[in-house]
């Protein structure tokens, strides 16, 4: 069951990127539109 | 992964950051993106932790990572939401970009 609605707000979320530096969804806010893509693995 | 990066340029004009989520850990998504030399911002997520708050934990690992994207806008608002049913089961960038297009924020 999908737990992200359209026209909702998005939940926020922080990872490190693969280098290591700390990406929040809120740094975007005000900033940028973001794409999050799932990826179903690379390999 | 091919097509958003033909397309990569298109959506920074349009304002949009992609980010890359996954459950690889770091060192994979390090050689992946230097061997595909792939500009998104990758974000290993071996905990699972975003993708189980994004609703991906019962489709990604019992059914086999289906993919799934989302299209949140400058308010922290979803405007577009696309969850895999099949491995090849990915939305068009025009799809997205058309929104990004036609109602920008």
């Amino acid at each position: 069951m999908p737990r992200v609605e359209l026209n909702a707000k998005a939940p926020d979320f922080t990872l490190n990127d693969f280098n290591g530096k700390t990406i929040s969804l809120a740094d975007f806010t005000g900033q940028k539109n973001v794409l999050v893509v799932f990826n179903r693995g690379f390999f | 992964m091919a097509q958003l990066r033909r397309d990569y340029e298109q959506f920074v004009s349009l304002g949009t950051e992609i980010l890359v989520a996954g459950p690889e850990k770091a060192e994979a998504f390090r050689e992946y993106w230097a061997k595909e030399n792939l500009p998104f911002i990758g974000l290993p997520d071996p905990e699972h932790r975003v993708l189980k708050l994004y609703g991906q934990e019962v489709k990604l690992f019992k059914l086999g990572r289906l993919p799934a994207q989302m299209l949140i806008d400058k308010n922290a608002t979803v405007r577009f939401v696309h969850y895999g049913h099949s491995m090849a089961d990915i939305p068009s960038n025009e799809e997205i970009l058309s929104l990004l297009t036609s109602s920008p924020t």
